[in-house]
């Protein structure tokens, strides 16, 4: 049971951050930025898909 | 040249209250310091330590808003930054940055001077070469592996989000290059902490132990081995660092400008 909500919270935040990811990509015309945006989300999402604290 | 010693004066022009007030600070820590009056030589010279290390922390808390504050810079209306000029983005951050960076510089060598000044009142003499480390080597080398990268990521975060000011509010490119980056760090400081070591140390203080032991007051420091071992790994990594952050920083600049 705890397991199955961590996998629902988990998903649902991969698709948050992946939602961010494509404002970031499609609100600038900075290539760097639109880097560094996917860069910083990549990030969030390995720390939510498989990262610890 | 003249475009980047114009803009540096600008951003004098533009700060200068926040540097003197920040350095002006260093004379109300200095006040504190006279105020603590504990009986026991080592637990003065301690809470004393402790009152410079908070001035070090609030400095660089005020050091970050005053490189960070893009948003307070309106001219009829209009936001000041990323608007097309004649000097390139690269001059716009490189003269932002070498402000802060040199108010930063003169604010932490004036805490090492104070680290001196109590460290003469707790009775231990510092010899040339330890004076010299307490007041340049060390706040140098602490401030390029932490203070001066963050400001420099201060000034790439502030960047990054005014890069989507047009398309709407900052809130998602603040929180996804904060939380980013927060979670980016903790691989930096494990892969520092792999390296650290493998070229020869910076070897500081190997005369403190004289000192103290000529003072009138006994103390063994702990796990002091004769001298203090700084690794130059950091050093040179966090260097590197900050220059990809300012490249950073004036190519989204430039791309946003353009």
């Amino acid at each position: 049971m705890t397991h199955a909500f961590l996998t629902v919270v988990r998903v649902l935040l991969v698709g948050l951050v992946a939602y961010w990811a494509f404002r970031l990509w499609i609100g600038t015309r900075s290539y760097t930025s639109r880097g560094l945006g996917l860069f910083c989300s990549a990030a969030l999402v390995w720390q939510i898909v498989a990262g610890t604290l | 040249m003249k475009g980047f010693a114009t803009l540096l004066w600008l951003e004098a022009r533009r700060s200068w209250v926040w540097a003197a007030a920040l350095i002006g600070s260093l004379a109300f820590w200095a006040w504190g310091i006279e105020q603590v009056r504990l009986m026991q030589v080592g637990e003065r010279l301690g809470v004393r330590a402790i009152l410079l290390i908070v001035a070090s922390m609030t400095g660089a808390l005020v050091l970050a808003l005053m490189i960070g504050r893009f948003r307070s810079e309106t001219r009829g209306g209009q936001y000041q930054v990323l608007l097309l000029t004649p000097p390139s983005g690269y001059v716009h951050v490189g003269a932002r940055y070498t402000f802060a960076a040199a108010t930063a510089i003169v604010y932490y060598i004036a805490i090492g001077f104070l680290f001196w000044w109590i460290a003469e009142k707790a009775g231990i003499h510092l010899d040339a070469a330890s004076a010299a480390q307490v007041t340049l080597a060390l706040p140098l080398y602490l401030m390029v592996i932490t203070i001066l990268p963050f400001l420099a990521w201060v000034l790439l975060w502030m960047v990054f989000i005014s890069s989507y000011r047009i398309s709407g509010s900052g809130w998602i490119p603040g929180t996804v290059m904060l939380l980013g980056s927060f979670f980016s760090l903790r691989f930096l400081v494990e892969g520092l902490i792999d390296i650290a070591y493998r070229l020869p140390s910076w070897r500081l203080f190997q005369n403190l132990q004289t000192a103290i032991d000529r003072a009138a007051w006994e103390a063994e420091i702990e796990g002091y081995g004769g001298f203090i071992a700084m690794p130059q790994e950091p050093f040179w990594v966090m260097l590197a660092l900050i220059v990809v952050f300012l490249a950073l920083a004036g190519r989204i600049w430039q791309e946003v400008e353009g």
